[in-house]
């Protein structure tokens, strides 16, 4: 089956990711509009893949977890840095590791 | 909590080998549970091994890809590039299915031919520069990439999943199940046993009053 892609950004991501062919891209202007957008995109049927910044991703907050939770398996979500590189401290895939192994957490943190 | 087990269960024979083949079914269901765990944490450490690499490369064609928009919009103008990137051709897709590993449905996101020529992506090649040009093939270098990062993220999100529902599952037969199981098994062959010895003992003292008797 083939999917379309979406993009949540500011403008540099959305024109960068416009210009690579992607489908839908949104523009961040404010919180209500940019998840109503998100339930959009998480509800279309055409839609396989929707990357989002990071930085909207974290001024989203709950919500945006909230959305992570509950989603089926498609569209897969995907945070990606914006322009300024801007990367979460706190790794979600390192909190999944603690939540999924338990204690093997420090292996990893030690080899990585 | 062998009390609280026992007040519902029946001393009696029956129950006990009935309890037995549950004791027997609960460890064969641990034991499965546990290799199917193990398996699970080997197929979540290889993925995670694989994320680590996928997004050291990814992020740093996407940064590039930032860059190269930038100097085109310094160049270009910035409301030339936005005008640009509405004009082009918006058509990409990725093929996704689905792949089972131990079960859990993973999506795999595949996409082809991300890199388009020039005359592909729709915009205007005369009024353009060709930083612009640029920028699209480092942006569609990334998207390839991010692509691929995200099946692999979603992979591992799932496995994760399952993974706290496996042991979940474990902790409960191993901490909860089995040993409930065990302690009302006791409960059942001590009371069976002490049975025995009051039935041993009557008999001893009738077989003692006959004896008197006679």
């Amino acid at each position: 089956m083939s999917y379309k892609v979406a993009v949540i950004g500011d403008i540099d991501t959305a024109t960068g990711f416009a210009l690579a062919g992607v489908s839908y891209t949104y523009v961040h202007a404010d919180k209500d509009g940019t998840l109503a957008k998100l339930a959009e995109f998480m509800a279309s049927e055409e839609i396989g893949l929707v990357l989002i910044t990071h930085p909207i991703a974290e001024e989203l907050g709950a919500e945006f977890r909230q959305v992570m939770r509950l989603k089926k398996l498609l569209p897969v979500i995907l945070r990606i840095p914006d322009k300024t590189g801007y990367m979460p401290k706190v790794d979600e895939l390192y909190e999944l590791i603690k939540r999924a192994v338990g204690a093997e957490i420090v292996v990893r943190a030690e080899e990585g | 909590m062998a009390a609280v087990a026992a007040a519902v269960v029946t001393p009696t024979r029956m129950e006990l080998l009935r309890l037995r083949r549950r004791v027997g079914l609960a460890q064969r269901g641990h034991d499965l549970l546990r290799e199917k765990m193990d398996a699970l944490v080997i197929e979540f450490f290889e993925v995670l091994r694989r994320i680590r690499d996928a997004r050291v490369g990814a992020l740093k064609q996407l940064s590039v890809a930032y860059r190269a928009l930038s100097t085109c919009s310094a160049a270009m103008g910035t409301i030339e590039t936005q005008q640009a990137s509405k004009e082009a051709r918006h058509e990409l897709e990725v093929e996704v299915s689905a792949r089972y590993i131990m079960g859990i449905a993973v999506p795999t996101l595949e996409v082809e031919k991300v890199e388009r020529s020039a005359l592909a992506r729709g915009y205007s090649l005369h009024t353009t520069s060709s930083l612009l040009d640029e920028a699209s093939r480092e942006f569609e270098k990334a998207l390839g990439l991010l692509v691929e990062l995200a099946e692999l993220e979603e992979s591992a999100r799932a496995i994760a999943r399952e993974l706290e529902k496996t042991k979940r599952r474990v902790n409960a037969l191993e901490y909860l199940v089995i040993p409930r199981l065990k302690a009302t098994l006791k409960f059942i062959m001590m009371r069976l046993d002490e049975m025995e010895r009051e039935n041993f003992l009557r008999l001893k003292r009738i077989k003692a009053m006959l004896e008197a008797r006679a």
